[in-house]
């Protein structure tokens, strides 16, 4: 092994632990037919990403592996978004009496392969291994999304797998297209090449462009990927539903960031295109999520809604953006499983994933309501709350872009959004509890519940050590 | 003196939620003591306030968020230190009014204190930044505060109060948001220097983004229609924070913001200002004039009472403004006691409706009084608070906008004709059998009311004292918008 490999694997101890991880999991749910052993290797696996991640150098010149990935302060931040999410996940999962008794030690190596390939998304420089990652997160998402043993999940799984390998096809004939123009898929050498090509082969780029983006958008949940993403959190227990909701986005996001800076060339022509996708994924998103009346499908529609705005800080395509690009996805990382974690306790004590379980819920568990409470408003942008940090931010950028129109659409929205995150808030502190018999959140449920509430709270409160991460984070070169 | 008046409610809030759901004489006394001090330290603000002084007084400036260059930066001037008073007040009062809520009283006092901590930011924020989070962190626990508490179709009305204010405010956000593009700062201090500054189209743009901001809580015609509603099924403590403290945060958004940074703006608005406070004026009134219930007409009287604000605004002179300001203190007083009284009734009757009552003046005398002497008050009889408000609103505003004053008087001879027919139909003629044992007021509900009473007799008499806090920094503020 030479010194390079070396160097490499040292910035990669993250990656090398969560794989270990995944494939000690498997071993040990395929030997023992139960879940807690792989559970336990998961939360050692996941601790020991954190410690190294902390560890981890930011600043290696030409990145690792030879050049495929790199390691730089925009991969750590969306690296410990990552991990922030497997650890939340893998709480809920053991708060989660859903699947209890479907769950395996193969579906938690499964979860951590997922953490590995959202990793590889936000840190490949390569177009091979940002397929790879891509791939990995979207293999092991399919068999999470089917992991209950009833045929809503399947059909779920199944539309999710044939959307996936839609997407993965189209995204495959763009790079399969670029390799062709330009005989790379080297970010840096890509942004040359296409800046090389003449004025006749500009055509064909735009089409690899579009092709990769299509293929993004599908993880990302953009209009007009965005149709398996309610039907794929219906059927998935919700703990999966969760970390589809925020993973694959923030991955996705940070791969996206650097795709079009290799693309630069073909930018001008997509940008008004994805303005145009931004504005129309927050608002389908939040038009739908009026009408839906199962938690689930709701909180797909505000996942969509909630991309359309992390979007715009993509967009601008400034310095600016991208710190409130982060900012916003740290907040949706709190707020959204922070929400996520509440569904799941109500669904846990009502076993219905109708928005009338939500009924009375203050009166049933005072604790739980006020953090729900304090989740839909941060998502709806409530101040002091973190999720209006993050809009205050991305809708700044907007402005700044001289994007009024932008701003506009998201404030827009933000006002519609309002009317069903309040909904749910009615619903729990308005109307009268269907059954007055108290809900006790199991223990793992509580903690998960806690960090996201004090995440959300506090952060917002004292945002100055998020935005300091976020600036750190974002004044890189991404290539 | 101004952070730990506003760590009151905060401290407040933190002590009830911590304290068990049973301790119900607890959690009121701890919300009472909050708030009390809080109004300790304002009246504290008030002894070592210098009236002469321009500029802001008792300032704390902290970093908040370095990065964005936001600041904790608080203090008090003349024009926000009467509301700060007022806030503290009626705070106070309603607190003890809330006696009569008799369930979920543990969310119930630390809403109220969350509600308490925010219009009381709202007015001490020097902040842009700062003043948006107050400004929104009022909107929640109202929202709970109507919609759990209140009566009638309380989950319509709270929702409408919420969404109304809430888009009201993210369109002033976008205002904020354009106006830090350009200049960098939240500071409101720096920003009612560098904001004149700006393209005079930029200013227009600004002004109107904020104007529907603070519209839509004023609230100006045609953005009122949530007004009513909440009013009417708030329940009776927060009724009365909702006229006499929330409609003010509209108004003190035009004395605070939108008239020191874009004088370009207001000088352009002044003349729309002045037309709607006179449909404001004129139109509450007769709205009023129309209503059966009795707490539906005191919020169309609100309406009413708050065009001779923009009125004054919308003149410009000293006198308009001075009226403007004292009409905002003088309608927190005085429709806060109208809604204290109307909640005495309903306490009792379970009834809104004027023509449910009558000949109760022999029945509750003492109630009767003081229905009279707040109802003379809102009609604007020359003595009470009232009439000092409107009379400078009026007087400030013929000399620039004749046609609209001469127009607005035609709303004090409505208001003469709402009040003195609703006393008529609630105290005169033969007594409803109905409330033969109908009972006078208690000692809690006098107590709620007297010192109201007693300030709206001092600023109707001596209207000085209030005047004399607002003028130096008042006659700045129009010095500021006129020049330049």
């Amino acid at each position: 092994m030479n010194a390079l490999l070396l160097e490499s694997l040292n910035a990669w101890w993250p990656e090398l632990l969560l794989s270990a991880g995944a494939l000690l999991a498997a071993v040990a749910g395929a030997m023992t037919k139960r879940a807690q052993p792989a559970m336990a290797i998961a939360w050692l696996a996941v601790l020991g990403a954190a410690a190294a991640l902390r560890g981890a150098p930011t600043d290696q010149a030409g990145g690792l592996f030879f050049g495929v990935i790199v390691c730089d302060a925009l991969a750590c931040a969306i690296r410990w978004l990552v991990v922030g999410m497997l650890a939340l996940v893998l709480l809920m999962i053991a708060g989660s009496r859903e699947v209890e008794g479907w769950l395996r030690g193969e579906y938690v190596s499964l979860l951590l392969l997922v953490g590995v390939g959202l990793m590889l998304m936000a840190e490949a420089s390569h177009l091979l291994v940002a397929y790879v990652g891509m791939e990995l997160v979207s293999l092991s998402s399919y068999a999470l999304v089917g992991l209950l043993d009833d045929a809503r999940s399947a059909e779920a799984s199944l539309k999710y797998l044939l959307f996936g390998a839609l997407a993965s096809g189209l995204m495959l004939f763009g790079i399969s297209l670029l390799f062709g123009l330009t005989g790379t898929l080297d970010f840096a050498q890509l942004l040359a090449a296409c800046r090389a090509l003449s004025a006749g082969a500009f055509g064909a780029l735009l089409m690899a462009s579009a092709l990769l983006l299509a293929g993004l958008a599908f993880k990302i949940s953009m209009v007009p990927f965005h149709f398996w993403t309610p039907d794929a959190y219906e059927g998935a227990p919700i703990p999966v539903a969760a970390m589809l909701s925020v993973g694959p986005k923030a991955a996705g996001m940070a791969m996206l960031l650097r795709l079009v800076i290799a693309l630069t060339p073909a930018w001008d022509a997509l940008q008004p295109l994805l303005v145009v996708l931004t504005v129309a994924t927050m608002t389908l998103g939040n038009l739908v999520a009026l009408a839906q009346s199962n938690i689930k499908r709701l909180l797909a529609y505000s996942t969509i809604a909630q991309v359309g705005y992390v979007l715009i800080g993509f967009v601008v395509n400034s310095q600016v953006g991208l710190v409130a690009l982060l900012v916003y996805l740290a907040a949706y990382l709190f707020m959204n499983l922070g929400i996520f974690a509440c569904a799941i306790a109500v669904v846990n004590a009502t076993g219905s994933e109708s928005l009338d379980a939500f009924r009375g819920l203050a009166a049933r568990a005072p604790a739980l309501a006020l953090w729900c409470a304090v989740f839909l408003l941060s998502l709806a942008g409530i101040p002091p709350l973190l999720g209006f940090l993050g809009k205050f931010l991305i809708f700044g950028s907007a402005i700044a872009a001289d994007q009024l129109w932008l701003a506009l659409a998201g404030i827009l929205n933000s006002a519609v959004a309002l009317y069903y995150y309040v909904n749910l808030i009615r619903l729990m502190y308005l109307v009268e509890p269907q059954s007055a018999s108290p809900i006790r959140p199991a223990w793992p449920l509580r903690v998960a519940v806690g960090v996201c509430g004090a995440g959300t709270l506090l952060l917002g409160i004292f945002p100055s050590a998020l935005i300091g991460w976020a600036r750190g984070s974002a004044f890189v070169n991404l290539l | 003196m101004v952070t730990p008046m506003l760590l009151c409610p905060l401290v407040g809030m933190l002590v009830v939620l911590a304290l068990p759901k049973r301790a119900t004489r607890l959690i009121r006394l701890v919300s009472l003591v909050a708030t009390g001090a809080a109004l300790v330290f304002s009246a504290g603000l008030l002894g070592a306030f210098q009236p002469g002084a321009t500029g802001l007084q008792f300032i704390e400036r902290l970093p908040w968020i370095p990065q964005l260059r936001i600041f904790y930066h608080v203090g008090v001037d003349g024009l926000s230190l009467p509301l700060v008073l007022l806030t503290t007040l009626l705070g106070f009062l309603a607190c003890l009014a809330s006696g009569s809520i008799h369930e979920r009283e543990k969310e119930y006092y630390s809403l109220y204190l969350l509600l308490e901590l925010g219009m009381l930011g709202t007015f001490v924020a020097l902040d842009l930044f700062l003043f948006y989070v107050f400004w929104e962190l009022v909107l929640v626990p109202m929202y709970f505060l109507i919609g759990i508490w209140g009566g009638g179709r309380r989950e319509y009305s709270a929702f409408k109060f919420f969404v109304y204010t809430l888009a009201g405010s993210l369109v002033m956000l976008l205002g904020i948001l354009a106006l830090y593009a350009t200049l960098k700062t939240f500071d409101l201090v720096e920003l009612a220097q560098l904001g004149p500054t700006l393209p005079a189209a930029l200013q227009q743009l600004l002004f109107v983004g904020f104007f529907l901001g603070f519209a839509i809580k004023v609230p100006v015609f045609p953005f009122h229609t949530w007004l009513p509603d909440a009013h009417v099924d708030a329940p009776t403590p927060i009724s009365v924070l909702l006229a006499g403290v929330l409609l003010k945060m509209g108004a003190y958004g035009f004395f605070r913001i939108s008239y020191p940074c874009f004088q370009e703006g207001a000088r352009w608005f002044a003349l729309a200002l002045a037309v709607l406070g006179t449909i404001n004026i004129v139109y509450g009134a007769f709205v009023a004039l129309a209503q059966t219930d009795f707490k539906r007409l005191v919020a169309y009287s609100s309406v009413s009472h708050m065009g001779f604000v923009l009125l004054g605004l919308a003149s410009l002179t000293p006198e308009g403004m001075h009226g403007a300001l004292v009409q905002m203190f003088s309608h927190g007083i005085v429709t806060g006691g109208m809604f204290l009284l109307v909640g005495v009734l309903y306490d009792r009757a379970h009834t809104r409706q004027l023509d449910a009552f009558g000949g109760l003046g022999a029945k509750v005398p003492v109630f009767a009084g003081f229905l009279v002497f707040f109802g003379m008050a809102s009609l604007g009889l020359p003595g009470l608070s009232g009439f000092v408000g409107e009379f400078l609103s009026l007087a400030g505003a013929f000399g620039v906008w004749k046609w609209q004053t001469v127009v607005s008087v035609l709303g004090i001879v409505g208001a003469a004709a709402y009040i003195l027919t609703a006393l008529q139909r609630v105290l005169l003629g033969p007594l409803n059998e109905r409330w033969r044992a109908l009972p006078d007021m208690t000692a809690r509900e006098l107590a709620t009311l007297v010192p109201l009473l007693a300030l709206v007799l001092l600023v109707g008499i001596y209207p000085l004292w209030l005047m004399s806090l607002q003028e130096a920094s008042l006659l700045q503020l129009i010095a500021h918008v006129k020049g330049g």
